[in-house]
C-alpha cells in the first residue's frame, strides 16, 4: 500500500520535472525555430508576423529556398568558400603542429619536458581576443594583412588540441614504439606509422576543436582583412546585416548556413569516430 | 609510466653489456637523439607561441609605453606611464572599466548558476532527457553573429518579444535602444548562447558523482535542497571552477554583439573594455593608447581569474579541514 503510494508520488514528481524541462527547452529553442522559419520565407512575411505573436510567427505560409539562393549567389557565397578554405588549411597545418608537439611531449624523454608542456598549454590558454589587436599590428608589419595565410596562422596553435593528443599518445603502450625502433624506424616514422594510425578519435577531436575555433572567428578576420573579396562568412554576414537591415530573410538564412556547418561537422565526426569529448574539459 | 618504459629500454642494453658493447655511450647517444627529435618536433609549436602569443604581448606592453601622434606620420616617442595616467584621469575610461567589472560580476555567476540548475534538472528522472538537453544546447551551435542578428530583430520595439510582453498585459520595452536596458539585453543574448554550452560541461560533471553519495543522503532523509548544497555543489567544485573561469574569460572579451548591435551605445551604456580598445585602436587610430587599454583589460581579467581560483580553492580546503 505505502509502496504504491510512494511510486505514484515519485511518478508525479517525474511528470512535473519533465514539464519543467519542456518549458526550459522551449525558452531556448523557440528563438532558433523562429530563425529557421524566417530563413524559409520572404522578408515581408517575417515583418508582417513580428507582432502580435501568433502561430503564424513560427510557421511560414509557404516554404521557399529563395533567401538561400539569393544569399549564396551574392558576396556571401564567396565568403563561405573562403571560410572553408581557411578552416581546412588551419586544420591541416594545426594537426601537424599539434601532433608533432604532442608526440615530443608524451613519447620522447628529455629534461624539462613537464615544464615545456605546462608552458605550451598555458600560453595557448590566454584568450586570443586579448592579444588580437596588438597581433594584427604585427601582422600588418609582416605583410600578412589581406592574405589567406594571415587568416590561417593564429588558428594553428591550439593548446587544447595538443593536450588531447598528448593524453591519447600516453595511452598507447610504449612497447609498440620499442618494437618499431628495434626495426630501425626513426622518430618521424614511429609517429607517422604507429601513433597517427592509432590516433583516430583524438585526431578527429583535435581537428574539430581547431575547425570550430576558426569557423566562428569574427574579431580576427575583421582586424586582418579589409578587402571584402577575401572576407570570411561571419564578417560578411554581419556586413550584410548592417547594410540591408531590412532583408531579414537573407540574414536569417546566413545564420542558419553558419550554424549547420559546425553541427554537421560534429555529427559526421561523431559517426565516424564516436565518443567525441567536446565537454571533456574536466578530464 | 616512464619508469616502466625505461626498464624495457634498459633490458637490451643490459644484454649488450654481457656481449661486451659499451653501454654508457650508447645510452647517451640515444638520449641525445631523443633530445634532437624533441627539439625538431617542438619547434613549430614553439615558433607559433613565440610569434603569435609572446611577441604581441610584449609589443602591446612596449607600445603602451610610447605616445603616438594620430595619423602615424611622426614616429611615437617614449613616454613611460603617460598613457596609463591619461586613462586613469579619463572619466569615460574609468566608467568603461567599472561597467566591464559590473557586467562580469553579474553575468558570470548568473550564467553558471542557471546552467547548473538546468544541468541538475536534465539529469533528474524525466522523460526523454536527451531531447531537452539537445534543444537547450542548440543555441550554442548558432555562431554569435547569427544569434546577434536574431536577437536584434526579436528585441526591436515592434518585435516578437514586445508582442509577447504586450499579450501578457505588460508595456513594450525599448531594450537595445535604451541606455538603461541595452547592457541587460546584451547579457540576455550572451546567456542564450552560453547557458546551454556550460550546461554540457556541468552535466558530465554531475554524471561523474558516484550515486552512493545520493543514496547515503536519502538514507539520512536529506531533502533535495540539502542534498544539492551538501553533496552536489561540493562534489562539483572542479567542473564549476572550470566553467566559471572559462565563462569569465569569454565574457571579458565579449565583442560581437556590441560591435554589431549597439556600437557601444546608446550613450556608451554598452561600451566595455574589449570594444573600447578596438575603437581606440581602429576608429580613433590611437594605437599606443589602445595598447595600454589592452594591457589593462588583460590584467583585470587575470585578477578576476586568480580571485576565482582562490575563492573556490580556499573553500575546498576549509571544507576538508572541518570534515
Amino acid at each position: 500500500m505505502t509502496a504504491v503510494r510512494r511510486r505514484t508520488r515519485s511518478e508525479r514528481r517525474s511528470i512535473l520535472l519533465t514539464a519543467l524541462a519542456v518549458v526550459v527547452a522551449a525558452l531556448f529553442i523557440l528563438p532558433a525555430l523562429w530563425l529557421l522559419s524566417g530563413s524559409l520565407r520572404p522578408s515581408n512575411e517575417i515583418f508582417g508576423t513580428l507582432s502580435p505573436v501568433t502561430w503564424r510567427t513560427l510557421v511560414p505560409s509557404e516554404v521557399s529556398l529563395g533567401n538561400y539562393l539569393a544569399l549564396l549567389s551574392g558576396p556571401f557565397g564567396r565568403s563561405i568558400l573562403i571560410s572553408f578554405a581557411v578552416c581546412f588549411l588551419t586544420v591541416a597545418i594545426g594537426l601537424v603542429v599539434s601532433a608533432l608537439a604532442a608526440y615530443a611531449l608524451s613519447v620522447l624523454r628529455f629534461r624539462g619536458r613537464g615544464a615545456v608542456f605546462a608552458f605550451v598549454v598555458i600560453s595557448f590558454m590566454v584568450p586570443f581576443e586579448a592579444i588580437a589587436i596588438p597581433l594584427s599590428q604585427l601582422f600588418s608589419g609582416w605583410g600578412l594583412t589581406n592574405t589567406l595565410l594571415g587568416l590561417v596562422l593564429p588558428g594553428i596553435g591550439n593548446g587544447l588540441a595538443i593536450f588531447n593528443l598528448r593524453q591519447h599518445f600516453l595511452s598507447i603502450p610504449t612497447s609498440y614504439r620499442e618494437a618499431a625502433t628495434v626495426d630501425g624506424a626513426a622518430e618521424p616514422r614511429v609517429l607517422w606509422s604507429v601513433y597517427l594510425p592509432l590516433g583516430g578519435a583524438a585526431l578527429a577531436n583535435s581537428a574539430l576543436l581547431i575547425f570550430l575555433g576558426q569557423w566562428s572567428a569574427y574579431l580576427w578576420p575583421l582586424l586582418v582583412v579589409s578587402d571584402s573579396s577575401l572576407q570570411v562568412a561571419p564578417v560578411a554576414l554581419a556586413r550584410t546585416f548592417g547594410e540591408y537591415t531590412f532583408d531579414f530573410g537573407q540574414n536569417f538564412a546566413g545564420a542558419i548556413v553558419l550554424s549547420v556547418v559546425p553541427a554537421l561537422m560534429m555529427f559526421v565526426l561523431q559517426r565516424f569516430f564516436g565518443g567525441l569529448e567536446i565537454a571533456s574539459g574536466e578530464k | 609510466m616512464s619508469r616502466s618504459s625505461s626498464a624495457v629500454s634498459a633490458a637490451p642494453s643490459g644484454a649488450q653489456r654481457r656481449l661486451g658493447a659499451s653501454p654508457a655511450p650508447r645510452r647517451q647517444l640515444r638520449r641525445r637523439k631523443e633530445l634532437f627529435w624533441a627539439v625538431v618536433f617542438l619547434a613549430p609549436a614553439l615558433v607559433a607561441i613565440g610569434s603569435l602569443r609572446i611577441a604581441p604581448t610584449i609589443s602591446a606592453v612596449v607600445s603602451s609605453l610610447y605616445s603616438g601622434f594620430p595619423g602615424g606620420v611622426r614616429p611615437p616617442v617614449f613616454s613611460g606611464f603617460d598613457n596609463y595616467l591619461d586613462l586613469w584621469g579619463n572619466e569615460a575610461f574609468r566608467e568603461t572599466v567599472l561597467r566591464t567589472v559590473v557586467f562580469n560580476v553579474i553575468i558570470n555567476p548568473l550564467q553558471v548558476a542557471i546552467a547548473l540548475l538546468v544541468a541538475v534538472l536534465m539529469t533528474r528522472r524525466i522523460a526523454a532527457p536527451g531531447l531537452w538537453r539537445t534543444l537547450v544546447f542548440i543555441p550554442a551551435v548558432v555562431p554569435i553573429v547569427g544569434s546577434s542578428i536574431v536577437w536584434s530583430i526579436a528585441l526591436r520595439p515592434d518585435g516578437p518579444v514586445n508582442a509577447i510582453i504586450t499579450a501578457l498585459g505588460g508595456r513594450p520595452q525599448p531594450f537595445l535602444t535604451s541606455p538603461d536596458q541595452a547592457l541587460a539585453s546584451i547579457m540576455l543574448i550572451a546567456s542564450w548562447i552560453g547557458i546551454g554550452y556550460w550546461m554540457i560541461f556541468l552535466i558530465s560533471g554531475l554524471r561523474a558523482i558516484p550515486s552512493e553519495y545520493y543514496e547515503a543522503a536519502k538514507l539520512d532523509r536529506a531533502g533535495p535542497i540539502r542534498t544539492f548544497f551538501q553533496i552536489t555543489i561540493p562534489l562539483l567544485k572542479r567542473p564549476l571552477l572550470f566553467v566559471l573561469v572559462a565563462d569569465t574569460v569569454a565574457n571579458f572579451v565579449l565583442f560581437v554583439p556590441i560591435q554589431m548591435l549597439t556600437n557601444g551605445g546608446p550613450q556608451n551604456s554598452t561600451t566595455m573594455q574589449m570594444f573600447n580598445a578596438y575603437r581606440t585602436t581602429y576608429t580613433y587610430s590611437s594605437k599606443n593608447l589602445g595598447a595600454a587599454e589592452v594591457v589593462i583589460l588583460t590584467i583585470i581579467m587575470l585578477v578576476f581569474v586568480a580571485l576565482q581560483f582562490r575563492l573556490l580553492r580556499d573553500d575546498d580546503r576549509a571544507a576538508k579541514g572541518t570534515s
